[in-house]
């Protein structure tokens, strides 16, 4: 029974580790490949992700995946597991961003998120862009984010253009964008009613009507595209020789929306914006519709539930109505029945206060559950991620939190974080 | 939204003729943290004539009869909190004008005042959220930019809210004035074309203080001899006055600087020309923590590192505020007037942030009060609750770092300020 490294900066932070079994020593060590062993950490105020609360529970963890979730004493810990004893410490799922810039900053003085010598780019990509470790004004921030219990985000294009680009879900555990990438293309990026640069070039869009015309007028042809490729099918079916059409890579990928294979999240501010996004989302049949910043969603609140529409709210969390009155948009949204993700919008806040930016909406009246689900299970369920992240779950990655309190309260310290069942970030080991 | 400005304005304007004859409020039962003194379990503030009267424990203030009683109990009763740099009331909802002017990188003869609109509706948010003066500064494109004012968020022209003009003159170096300028293939596009910027507007300053002293001489010698004309005097220079002004030690230069070498930058010319200067924003003081120190040389720190695609800030650290104190620099906390967390209505979170960063909570708490006041040059006026200061004070419904805190009730000069309850806002 050799005590191991953790041990010791456990002890250091009140978490005390007993390891019992035949692991242990350096095999153990953060690097320990899922699969080797069970990892039980015990003991802790579990806060579930889905809005439930356990008050002392244990996870089980195996080869990389929740293997129980329950009470202590009710989920039996196997002979020879790894035990975390997280006594008084809280338990989150690992936290979910569900809209990012991360590793797009400024590269040779011009920012990665906005190709904009174009309004309508759905071929580009936004993985082919980021930098994994961030770079410019994004340095450090992966990790910093990591150690603030944020394990995955969405990375999308920003919004410069009707339509940005196909967006990316990656998980914030370092090595190069394919090691991080978990979906992809995740969902298609587009923006309404922000027409100033074009408007200033004399080019479409200058106005409102202009961007809803250039991404009506895109589905349509994509929607052709892939009836001509359907036909191709067939010809050749008969003719193996039958000529496919050219390869289009923008259709390509807007013709995964139009057969509803990858969801539309559009940036919207103002209340007309918001219902020409549900229009074209009811016109052209989307999978999902999200709806990023939307300020003025609560004007449009009933609707938006009536929908389904998801709005990803931040990273401005709170509004005034007309009446001089502070919205408090996330609340406001979810008590109305609509799907809130909270975002940090990366590095307009950093990706690191995730947390806090839910804490605000807690301050004005948000159900802390509610508000701990918007950074999980809402963000995880917006991307088509519900079976795999977003909620201590058996069966879901094993990508959890360890906080020494209350995970909105500014003092609280992240103690321990996991990716898939690896110690990703350990408090008093951070490098440098 | 017209018809709703033009009252607001009439009953701004009662409000500012009303403030002598109000009945004396007394605000009691909470706990209360004058700032300069210690704290008051189961206090009472007493507010006449829009200043605090006085202050103590709640059996010991008298109430005067006829006296308004605000009940607090278990609220915490601070003084107003203080931003000291935003640049809010500066844009124009009818067209393009802004925070700057980008016309040239020194407009050092621009007053803040004559862009101020009192209608911005970010004050009266400002004012709901505990915030009780600000100083208004240029937004970061110039290298030198307006002079700046501390203003109450109240009233219906930007004479009555002025507490100090000028409160100072705005400088800038590092990346702001270089996006602004150097794209467009003007001077700066360097840091080093910033300094420039202030070294040559400086040393013109030095030569008109020198031609104004001699001809202040010239007039003096000129009265004792018979027949003698005085001198002509030099022709005034907008441009130029108010940096004349700070090399006389008459203004305070509020430097704009986030990296290490934009400070040091800052230091060289502090050292150079020998003027009153306060760094803002100062991103990475804490590694110069000891330059700043052995020149007295107080701080405003942004702690939350807000700001879309800047790398000038990239190594926010919430440990900068109580890395300053330690160090024994006069420390103001700042919210930063820009998205998300870094809204307006979180400066208190603000500093909540730098308590976690090690600051102990008192000294934050005075960061965004009495220390924010003394920095601004308005400590004989606001910042702490004592006898005889304008009755600027914040009721908060708990211990303010926390996060379920809201704040309770404002006033301003004795006058409270409604805060509508927010749009699905029950209790957490």
């Amino acid at each position: 029974m050799k005590p191991r490294r953790l041990a010791a900066a456990g002890a250091a932070l009140g978490l005390a580790l007993v390891l019992t079994g035949a692991m242990g020593g350096e095999a153990a060590r953060a690097g320990a490949a899922p699969g080797e062993a069970v990892t039980a950490v015990v003991g802790a105020r579990l806060l579930t992700g889905t809005g439930a609360e356990i008050e002392s529970g244990i996870v089980l963890i195996e080869g990389g995946k929740i293997k129980a979730v329950g009470k202590t004493g009710e989920v039996a810990v196997p002979e020879g597991a790894q035990i975390i004893d997280a006594a008084g410490r809280v338990v989150t799922p690992g936290l979910v961003d569900s809209h990012s810039h991360l590793g797009l900053g400024p590269s040779g003085g011009v920012t990665e998120d906005n190709e904009m010598s174009n309004p309508v780019t759905p071929e580009l990509r936004i993985i082919d862009s980021i930098h994994p470790e961030g770079e410019g004004p994004d340095e450090f921030q992966f990790r910093r984010a990591l150690a603030e219990g944020v394990t995955t985000v969405v990375a999308r294009p920003g919004s410069g253009n009707v339509i940005g680009g196909q967006s990316a879900v990656l998980k914030l555990r370092g090595g190069t964008v394919d090691d991080m990438v978990i979906l992809f293309p995740a969902d298609m990026k587009m923006a309404l009613g922000r027409k100033g640069y074009y408007a200033s070039k004399g080019v479409m869009p200058t106005t409102k009507m202009g961007a809803a015309y250039l991404v009506r007028k895109a589905l349509v042809e994509a929607a052709e595209y892939g009836e001509a490729l359907e036909r191709h099918a067939k010809a050749k079916a008969k003719d193996p020789k039958a000529a496919p059409p050219a390869r289009d890579l923008g259709k390509e990928a807007l013709l995964k929306v139009v057969r509803r294979e990858i969801p539309v999240h559009i940036h919207v501010d103002s209340s007309d914006d918001i219902m020409t996004a549900v229009r074209l989302a009811g016109e052209f049949g989307f999978s999902r519709l999200s709806l990023g910043h939307a300020v003025e969603s609560y004007k449009v609140a009933g609707e938006l539930a009536r929908r389904g529409v998801v709005v990803v709210v931040g990273p401005k969390m709170t509004t005034y109505d007309d009446d001089g009155r502070l919205v408090n948009l996330a609340g406001f949204l979810s008590d109305k029945g609509v799907q809130v993700d909270i975002m940090t919008d990366a590095d307009v806040v950093q990706e690191s206060f995730l947390r806090y930016q839910a804490a605000v909406a807690v301050k004005y009246g948000m159900d802390p559950g509610q508000a701990l689900r918007s950074i999980t299970l809402n963000p995880a369920r917006t991307m088509g991620l519900e079976a795999r992240i977003g909620s201590l779950e058996a069966g879901k990655d094993a990508d959890l939190v360890v906080f020494d309190g209350d995970p909105f309260d500014v003092a609280t310290r992240t103690l321990m974080v996991f990716i898939e069942g690896r110690v990703v970030y350990e408090s008093g080991k951070e490098p440098r | 939204m017209k018809a709703c400005a033009v009252i607001f304005a009439f009953a701004a304007l009662a409000a500012v003729t009303a403030v002598a004859e109000e009945k004396p409020v007394v605000i009691r039962g909470g706990r209360i943290v004058p700032v300069a003194g210690p704290e008051i379990e189961d206090g009472a503030v007493l507010i006449e004539g829009g200043k605090i009267k006085a202050v103590g424990k709640a059996g010991e203030v008298a109430v005067p009869a006829g006296a308004e009683v605000v009940d607090a109990a278990g609220g915490w009763i601070l003084p107003g909190l203080i931003e000291s740099l935003a640049s809010m009331g500066l844009g124009d909802p009818y067209g393009p004008s802004g925070s700057d002017e980008v016309s040239n990188p020194d407009a050092a003869g621009l007053r803040i005042l004559d862009g101020l609109n009192p209608f911005d509706k970010r004050f009266a948010q400002a004012a709901r959220a505990g915030i009780t003066a600000l100083m208004i500064a240029p937004g970061r494109a110039n290298v030198i930019g307006a002079r700046t004012a501390v203003v109450k968020p109240r009233g219906a022209t930007a004479e009555e809210m002025v507490l100090l003009e000028p409160a100072g003159v705005k400088l800038t170096l590092g990346e702001g004035p270089k996006d602004a300028f150097g794209p467009k293939g003007r001077l700066p596009g360097t840091r080093m074309g910033s300094a420039y910027v202030v070294r040559k507007a400086l040393l013109e300053a030095s030569e008109y203080v020198r031609k104004r002293k001699d001809h202040e001489a010239g007039v003096a010698a000129a009265k004792g001899k018979k027949g003698a004309e005085p001198p002509a005097a030099p022709p005034r220079n907008l441009d130029i006055e108010p940096l004349a002004e700070l090399l006389e030690g008459r203004l305070t230069a509020f430097i704009e600087c986030h990296r290490a070498d934009d400070i040091q930058t800052a230091l060289r010319l502090v050292d150079e020309f020998g003027f009153k200067a306060v760094l803002v924003g100062a991103t990475e003081a804490y590694k110069s923590a000891g330059e700043i120190a052995r020149r007295r040389i107080p701080v405003v720190v942004g702690v939350m590192g807000v700001g879309s695609k800047r790398v000038e800030t990239k190594d926010v650290s919430p440990a900068n505020a109580a890395k300053l104190v330690e160090a024994g620099i006069k420390t103001a906390i700042a919210a930063e007037d820009a998205m998300g967390l870094g809204a307006q209505e979180e400066l208190a979170l603000a500093a909540a942030m730098a308590v976690k960063g090690g600051l102990d909570r008192a000294t934050a708490l005075r960061a965004v009060t009495l220390t924010a006041a003394e920095i601004l040059g308005v400590a004989d006026r606001i910042g702490s609750l004592e006898p005889g200061k304008d009755a600027d004070i914040v009721v908060f419904d708990g211990d303010p770092f926390h996060y379920k805190t809201r704040v309770a009730r404002v006033f301003i000069d004795g006058r409270e300020i409604k805060i509508p309850e927010p749009l699905r806002g029950p209790r957490p």
